[in-house]
């Protein structure tokens, strides 16, 4: 029962830290139909903010502050260098933000080295929960991580640039001719997505080896979340996230991670092809 | 003179070039021009498949490895009961990972089918994941992979001879090239060809004129595969090991950076890319290295925008078949 | 991003200047676009629009009547010809920069947001709008009081009449100068186009938009324009007061009948 509540909270963890790479993405996605493969590197350079500041010998706090709005002025010098200049190529823009994503990568490498780097935990107690000690720090995670999700549920559903948003979303063209400004909708996107990868990045720092080939590792399953659960909406990208992280967490409890990946890949491929539309239905 | 008759003068330059190589390259050089020769037909597979059809590929290495491990299985003798020399492994190289191709054509391609950015995520994930289980999979070496797999053995005078010099075996891969060149340029401008380039331009409307797109994008698929499995199985001769770095995603990447930064549409245009960057880089050694893999990023962010035909594409491209030209 | 109009609000010229009088709204010059296989889409356009002008765009779908409403917004790049509009040139603009310079669209199909409510669509036609505020007015539900009724729907759910009313309140909501219809009366029954006409004939007098209209369905052409263009193979070909229309069935047989 123990090891049930610990698997299930390591899920939750897990999912509500890839949703905010997937809604990111999917707001890009959603919006732009821009396919953001330097979307992981984003979320590797919110982790390196945070070495880099600890480096420096500030505190994490600042870091985790830090990290999102300068991953949302790197988003908008991205996209107004480089995305807006292919976005009417569809695959081009795969082609393009995946050199964004080498270049970033590389980057990282010149500056910090290729190999692993640990941030230390700044929350490492552990709090009691059914018997079980669970590390704090974890449950500080999925709390930021739901403010934030919620914050943006509530940005998109409730507020009028939600409402703009959305309606670009539904159909780009007839909300141009609305008077919505389409062009400052994509540089806002932008920095948008990217700084809540980065936020993502930087909170799962201290609980991950930070290395430059960590950005994959949240890209697939980011995308493959999105192709599940539906691109249309939000609500898909949550539905999404949910089941590949859950699955994910569950299976690699029961064997080993590789086995996982394996077999949630699988089950994802089969999943987009039963439902191209995704499961709820929405695709742009 | 007209584009397109610069286009066959280029080409038909750039096999004389490549064949009196030997001529004024010293050893080592001609063993590395011969281990790029490999990847640029690893490039004009991906070339076919992405230039041709329109499907981005970013798991090419999954069959290029596969066609590899392939090849270093059987001629190690690794398969018992199965023949070890190098013809047949080639053939299995080739097949092995077009029946792979063959096989998940159908579950990607069929019904609404997976678009251009789908099949992109998909070959990104399953190339991710090929690599882990290579590494994992202690068979056939796991991490480190397989040493020592055979040199070309070509059945001379009833038995085979290692091809060990580097001047014949410069020539054996040339010919590959040529061979590999002429097939898929033939299938390029047959009518098949203007069936795949047409679903890469509007599969919609393509497929209103009745053609079984599925059925099109399989082909292609399965043909690059081959393509792709055989360059591998002709590296693993002379690099002489296989790992999963020639299966996963780095290799997936840098072949797509030498097709799209050498020209998509154009195969030799690709195979071109490939030996430049290829080449440059083992130029560039250690520390630099690092500088050269992000300028080689920026480089290829920059032709994405700005050269899409890729910098030889326009130079090498030839003119249309006869029965397509107007008047 | 509100780009202010270059004739303020209240210098909109009354009702009783003569027609010859009237400053030009909107005129299109040698207007050239698209491609299609073996031909150009848009040919060389010629039109103008007085203010406070209504004028009706026929012809055989096809014809490129479409394609001019589209390049006019934006939705295109022409490859030659001009675009004014109250004095400013407008060729080549995004369809924001277009419809903050007071020209509104209801594209053929209305494209409505079918999963936002009625009231959201409204708000939408004036969130772009910076100078306008966030504030539907009360004149667009007197137009149309069945969307005052049916503000909390979802647009998905009105009937096909009802969706065209609300596509063309959106497009009113701030108060444009300039109204480009893309067939209306597409797919709503001949009792409701009759009203329709009628109170877009009401909008455009009372609120001193000009419009321009392109219809195939000769009800709305009758009651609401005044002028008739005709429209063949990417060109404006031929031109005539609506009124003749009720009784020379002869223009209509040559642009309209296939």
């Amino acid at each position: 029962m123990q090891q049930a509540l610990i698997i299930a909270l390591d899920a939750a963890n897990f999912m509500l830290a890839l949703l905010l790479v997937t809604l990111g993405l999917a707001i890009i996605f959603g919006l732009m139909n821009v396919i953001n493969m330097a979307h992981g590197e984003l979320f590797l350079l919110g982790a390196y903010i945070v070495v880099a500041v600890d480096r420096g010998g500030g505190s994490f706090w600042l870091a985790l502050l830090a990290a999102p709005v300068a991953l949302a002025g790197i988003g908008l010098l991205m996209e107004e260098l480089v995305v807006r200049h292919v976005y009417h190529r569809f695959i081009d823009t795969i082609l393009a933000t995946w050199g964004l994503s080498i270049v970033i990568k590389q980057a990282v490498i010149i500056l910090f080295g290729p190999t692993a780097q640990q941030v230390s935990n700044p929350l490492p107690h552990a709090l009691s929960i059914a018997g079980a000690a669970y590390p704090l720090y974890r449950l500080f995670i999925m709390a930021v991580a739901l403010l934030v999700a919620g914050a943006t549920f509530l940005l998109f559903y409730r507020t009028n640039l939600g409402l703009a948003a959305r309606a670009v979303i539904a159909n780009r063209p007839m909300a141009s001719s609305l008077g919505i400004n389409t062009r400052r909708m994509d540089r806002f996107t932008f920095a948008f997505g990217a700084g809540l990868a980065g936020l993502a990045g930087a909170v799962m720092a201290p609980l991950m080896s930070v290395d430059p080939q960590m950005g994959v590792g949240f890209l697939i399953p980011a995308f493959l979340s999105i192709l599940v659960g539906g691109s249309g909406t939000l609500l898909g990208a949550l539905l999404g996230t949910t089941l590949i992280a859950g699955a994910s967490t569950v299976v690699s409890s029961i064997w080993t991670q590789i086995i996982a990946q394996v077999v949630v890949f699988s089950v994802a491929i089969v999943v987009i092809r039963l439902f191209p539309q995704g499961l709820t239905g929405s695709r742009r | 003179m007209s584009a397109p008759r610069i286009g066959v003068a280029m080409t038909i330059g750039v096999w004389v070039v490549l064949a009196a190589a030997p001529a004024v390259l010293n050893e080592w050089r001609m063993s590395q021009l011969a281990q790029l020769v490999s990847y640029g037909i690893f490039a004009m597979s991906l070339s076919f498949v992405w230039g041709q059809t329109g499907l981005l590929c970013f798991g090419q290495a999954i069959f290029f490895g596969i066609g590899a491990y392939v090849m270093a299985a059987l001629t190690k003798g690794m398969l018992h009961g199965w023949p070890s020399g190098t013809g047949f492994g080639l053939v299995a190289a080739a097949l092995v990972p077009g029946a792979v191709a063959l096989a998940a054509g159908p579950l990607m391609f069929r019904g609404r089918g997976l678009s251009g950015a789908y099949f992109a995520i998909v070959t990104l994930a399953a190339a991710v994941i090929v690599e882990r289980a290579a590494s994992h999979w202690d068979w056939i070496g796991g991490f480190n992979g397989l040493l020592d797999v055979p040199p070309l053995r070509i059945p001379l005078g009833g038995r085979p001879i290692e091809l060990l010099d580097t001047v014949p075996v410069y020539y054996t891969l040339l010919a590959a090239a040529a061979l590999v060149y002429s097939v898929l340029l033939w299938l390029e401008r047959s009518p098949r060809g203007t069936v795949l380039r047409a679903i890469r331009d509007n599969e919609t409307r393509t497929s209103y004129f009745g053609v079984d797109v599925a059925r099109y994008k399989t082909f292609s698929f399965a043909v690059s595969g081959c393509v792709a499995g055989f360059s591998g199985a002709l590296f693993a001769t002379q690099f002489g090991f296989v790992s999963p770095a020639l299966i996963g995603v780095p290799l997936s990447t840098e072949v797509l950076i030498w097709t799209a930064l050498g020209g998509r549409e154009v195969l030799l245009a690709a195979f071109l890319g490939a030996l430049l960057v290829r080449s440059v880089e083992s130029a560039l050694s250690g520390a630099l290295g690092n500088y050269w893999l992000l300028a080689l990023g920026a480089l290829f962010v920059l032709t994405v925008v700005l050269f899409p035909a890729g910098l030889f594409g326009r130079v090498l491209a030839l003119p249309l078949p006869k029965r397509m030209r107007r008047g | 991003m509100a780009r202010s109009t270059s004739t303020p609000k209240s210098g909109r010229p009354t009702s009783g200047r003569r027609r010859s009088e009237r400053a030009t709204m909107l005129s299109v010059i040698g207007l050239v676009a698209g491609y299609r296989d073996g031909g150009r889409v848009l040919d060389g356009v010629e039109l103008r629009v007085s203010d406070g002008e209504c004028v009706a765009l026929m012809g055989r779908n096809g014809m490129g009547k479409t394609t001019l409403l589209r390049a006019v917004m934006g939705h295109l790049r022409p490859d030659a010809g001009r675009i004014r509009f109250a004095g400013q040139d407008i060729t080549g603009r995004p369809p924001y920069a277009v419809s903050n310079s007071g020209i509104a669209y209801v594209p053929q199909g209305r494209e409505i947001f079918k999963d936002f409510t009625v009231a959201e669509n409204l708000l939408l036609g004036l969130i772009g709008k910076k100078a306008r505020g966030a504030v539907i007015p009360g004149s667009v539900f007197a137009y149309f009081p069945v969307l005052a009724e049916r503000r909390r729907q979802m647009a998905g759910t009105l009937s096909g009449g009802e969706q065209q009313q609300l596509a063309v309140a959106r497009a009113i909501v701030s108060r444009p100068r300039l109204l480009l219809l893309d067939e209306p009366a597409e797919g709503i029954q001949p009792s409701i186009v009759q009203s329709l006409g009628a109170t877009l004939r009401q909008i455009a007098h009372e609120e001193k938009m000009s419009v321009l209209l392109v219809e195939q369905n000769l009800e709305l052409v009758l009651a609401m324009s005044a002028r008739c263009l005709f429209m063949e193979n990417g060109r404006i070909v031929d031109g005539t007061d609506t009124a003749v229309l009720r009784t020379d069935a002869a223009l209509l047989d040559r642009y309209l009948a296939i």
